[in-house]
C-alpha cells in the first residue's frame, strides 16, 4: 500500500516540475508524424550544408553524361536535359528552398510581431490603420505582385525572399494582433503596469512570451509556403535565375521531357512534396505540443 | 498630525457609454497620512476600485478622470506627463490585485517579475535578485531560494498574493493599494495575509489602502475608514468610532448584515433591500434614499454633503444614525426595508 502511494506522489509531481517547453518536447515526441519530420528536416539541413562543400558532381557542369538519361550508377537521379547531374542539383536546390523558406519567416516576424503587438496592445487608430492595411494586403493578388516584383527588382534570392514576405506578412501580423487584444485584457497586464513597466517591455516583456506558442506554429506553418511560392515563380521561369538550380526550375525543366524522361521532374517534385508534408506535420505537431489546453 | 502624503480632492472618473455617462467616482475628496492604513469599503459598482485605479490613472477603456486633483507630496499626478506617472507606479505608489491567480505572468518565472518590478525603476538585476530573495522571505514564503525559480502555477494561492505582495514592496513604496487582495483565497489564507499586511505596515512604515467590500477586513486591518456608495464617500472616520456607531443609514445596514455566529437560530440574515443605483441615471436627491428605511421628505431632492455629524465622523446624511434611533426607533428594527422606519409619512420629519 505505501508504495501505491508514493509512486502516485511521484506522478503527480512530474509534471509540476516541467517547465512549458520541457512539457511541450516531451508531448512533441510522443507525436510520431511530427518526430519522423523532425528528423527528416534535420536531414534536409544536412544536406544542404555538405552541398555548400561539396556534391557528387560540379551541380552546373553540363554534358558529363547523354542528355536524359535515367538512373545509373554513376548518376543516382539520372541526368536532365543539358546532362547535368540530377542528384547534385536537387542537393544544392536545398539550400535555396531553406534559404526562402527559413529567411522569409524570419522576415515575416521581424515584420509581423511587432506590428501585431502593438495594433492588439495600443488599439485606436494605429490598430483601424493596420488592420486596414493587411486587408488591402489581402486583396491584392499575391502572385502578380511577387512577379512584378521579381521584374522590377531583378530575380535575386534576396529579391524573391522579399517579395514573398510582402505578400505573406499579413497571416503573422494578425495571428499577433488577435493574442494580444485578448492578452491585453489579462490581470497581470494591468499587474505590470501599476508596476511601472515600460510599454516596450509590456509588449516585448509580457505579452510576447505569452503569445509565443502560435507564433511558432504560425512560423512552422508558413514555411511550406514560402518555398512552395518560390518553386512556383522559379517554374514560372521567374525565381532563381540559371544556373542556380531550384526545385521549382528543375521540375520546370523536367515537364517539357515528361513523355521520355519522366524522371527529370520527378525527383524534385518528390522532394519539394516531402519537404512540404514535414513542415506541416510538425507544425501541426507544434501545434498540439505548445496548446496548453491539450495537457496530456 | 504629519500632512497628508496623498490628497484626493473631488476627484471625478466617468465612463462614456453610448447610452450615457456613468459617474463611476463622482466627486471623492480624502487625505491619506504616511504610515497609516485606510479602508475603502462599498458594494460591487460603488466605485471603490476606479477610485483605487485612478489614483495611478490605470483606469481601463473608455473611463477618464475628468476632475479634481490627486496630489502626492503636493504633486498632482492627473497633470503629470505619462512617463512621470509610470515612474512614481511601483516605486511610490505600489498596488497589488483582486486574483493572485491571473495578476502574475503565467509564462515567466515569479523571481524574475519581481525582480523585474526593481529593474524597470533603475535598480541593477544582481541587486533586485538578491532583493527578490529577501522580500520573499520578508513576505513569509518558505524556501525563498528555491521559489524564486518557480512559475506562478507551481505556487498556491496564498503564496501568488505573497509574492504579489513581495511586489508591490520591492521598491519600498510609501504607499501600497490593495484592491480585494483577500476575496479569491480561503479564510485562514486571508487571515494569514491581513496579518502579513499589517506587520508589513507596522515595520516598515507603507501607508496601505485597502479596498475591500467586506467588514471584516477593515475591522482586522484598518485604523480609519471610508464608505462609498454609487460613486461617492457617504461616511468617512476612525474604524473604532464608525463600527461602534455609525451614522450614515448605508454604513449601518452594512454593519447589520454582517453575519454573526452569536446571533440567535431564527435570527434571519439581514440584508440590505433593493440594488445599487444604476449609475447612468443615480437617484435624485441622496443616491441612497429608495433603499434608506430612514429617509425623509428632503433626501428625495437634495444631496447631503460630507459633513462632521459627529467627533471624527464625516458623513452624508440628513437624518444620520442619532436621530433615527432617537426618532424611528432604529436599533429595534428587525426589518429594515424603505420605509419601515418612519412609516414614511410626505412631510413627517421634514
Amino acid at each position: 500500500m505505501a508504495t501505491v502511494v508514493a509512486s502516485r506522489a511521484v506522478e503527480i509531481e512530474m509534471p509540476e516540475q516541467a517547465s512549458l517547453w520541457s512539457d511541450a518536447w516531451r508531448r512533441l515526441r510522443r507525436n510520431r508524424l511530427a518526430l519522423v519530420s523532425t528528423i527528416y528536416l534535420v536531414l534536409l539541413v544536412a544536406v544542404a550544408l555538405i552541398a555548400l562543400v561539396w556534391t557528387p558532381y560540379r551541380m552546373s557542369a553540363i554534358g558529363i553524361a547523354p542528355t536524359y538519361q535515367g538512373i545509373t550508377s554513376a548518376h543516382w537521379l539520372g541526368v536532365d536535359s543539358l546532362g547535368r547531374d540530377i542528384l547534385s542539383r536537387l542537393m544544392v536546390g536545398t539550400q535555396v528552398s531553406l534559404v526562402v523558406g527559413l529567411g522569409t519567416q524570419v522576415f515575416v516576424l521581424l515584420v509581423g510581431v511587432p506590428i501585431g503587438l502593438a495594433a492588439g496592445y495600443y488599439r485606436g487608430w494605429f490598430d483601424n490603420v493596420v488592420s486596414l492595411v493587411i486587408n488591402i494586403f489581402y486583396g491584392i493578388p499575391d502572385v502578380l505582385v511577387a512577379m512584378i516584383m521579381v521584374f522590377l527588382l531583378g530575380p535575386s534570392l534576396t529579391n524573391i525572399i522579399i517579395a514573398i514576405v510582402v505578400t505573406r506578412w499579413m497571416d503573422m501580423a494578425r495571428l499577433v494582433r488577435g493574442q494580444a487584444l485578448s492578452l491585453r485584457e489579462r490581470e497581470f497586464i494591468e499587474a505590470g503596469r501599476a508596476a511601472g513597466a515600460k510599454p516596450f517591455k509590456m509588449l516585448f516583456g509580457h505579452i510576447l512570451p505569452n503569445a509565443l506558442g502560435p507564433i511558432i506554429v504560425q512560423a512552422t506553418l508558413g514555411v511550406p509556403g514560402a518555398i512552395l511560392f518560390e518553386a512556383f515563380l522559379s517554374f514560372l521561369g521567374v525565381g532563381v535565375q540559371p544556373p542556380t538550380p531550384s526545385w521549382g526550375s528543375m521540375a520546370a525543366d523536367g515537364v517539357r521531357a515528361i513523355e521520355f524522361a519522366p524522371h527529370i521532374v520527378i525527383a524534385p517534385s518528390i522532394a519539394l512534396s516531402l519537404t512540404l508534408i514535414a513542415f506541416n506535420f510538425l507544425g501541426d505537431g507544434l501545434r498540439d505540443a505548445l496548446d496548453p489546453r491539450s495537457r496530456r | 498630525m504629519a500632512s497628508p502624503i496623498l490628497q484626493v480632492k473631488h476627484l471625478k472618473t466617468h465612463f462614456p457609454t453610448h447610452v450615457g455617462t456613468v459617474r463611476a467616482v463622482d466627486d471623492v475628496s480624502f487625505d491619506l497620512y504616511p504610515g497609516e492604513t485606510l479602508g475603502i469599503v462599498g458594494e460591487s459598482g460603488s466605485g471603490k476600485s476606479i477610485t483605487a485605479l485612478s489614483l495611478l490613472r490605470l483606469v481601463p477603456d473608455p473611463g477618464r478622470v475628468v476632475g479634481g486633483e490627486i496630489l502626492f507630496k503636493n504633486e498632482d499626478l492627473l497633470k503629470m506627463s505619462d512617463e512621470d506617472v509610470r515612474e512614481v507606479r511601483g516605486r511610490d505608489i505600489a498596488m497589488i490585485f483582486q486574483d493572485p491567480q491571473s495578476s502574475l505572468n503565467p509564462v515567466l518565472k515569479v523571481g524574475f517579475q519581481i525582480d523585474e518590478a526593481m529593474v524597470a525603476h533603475g535598480k541593477p538585476r544582481s541587486e533586485a535578485k538578491k532583493r527578490t530573495v529577501d522580500l520573499l522571505k520578508r513576505v513569509r514564503i518558505p524556501a525563498a531560494e528555491s521559489r524564486v525559480n518557480d512559475f506562478p502555477h507551481q505556487l498556491s494561492g496564498g503564496m501568488r498574493q505573497r509574492a504579489m505582495i513581495a511586489m508591490g514592496l520591492a521598491n519600498a513604496p510609501q504607499i501600497l493599494i490593495a484592491d480585494e487582495p483577500t476575496t479569491a483565497l480561503d479564510v485562514t489564507v486571508q487571515a494569514q495575509i491581513l496579518e502579513l499586511l499589517g506587520d508589513l505596515n507596522r515595520e516598515l512604515g507603507t501607508a496601505i489602502i485597502m479596498i475591500t467590500h467586506n467588514m471584516g477586513v477593515v475591522a482586522g486591518l484598518c485604523s480609519r475608514v471610508i464608505v462609498m456608495y454609487a460613486g461617492r464617500i457617504v461616511e468617512q472616520g476612525p474604524v473604532d468610532t464608525i463600527f461602534e456607531n455609525p451614522q450614515h443609514p448605508y454604513t449601518w445596514s452594512l454593519l447589520r448584515s454582517v453575519p454573526r455566529v452569536d446571533a440567535l437560530r431564527h435570527d434571519r440574515l439581514r440584508s440590505i433591500e433593493g440594488i445599487a443605483p444604476d449609475l447612468l441615471r443615480p437617484p435624485k436627491g441622496c443616491r441612497f434614499h429608495p433603499r434608506c428605511p430612514f429617509r425623509v421628505e428632503k433626501c428625495y431632492t437634495d444631496e447631503p454633503e460630507l459633513t462632521m455629524v459627529a467627533p471624527d465622523d464625516l458623513a452624508a446624511c440628513w437624518v444620520t444614525m442619532d436621530r433615527a434611533r432617537k426618532e424611528m426607533n432604529a436599533d429595534e428594527l428587525v426589518d429594515i426595508r424603505p420605509g419601515a422606519g418612519s412609516g414614511y409619512h410626505k412631510g413627517d420629519l421634514a
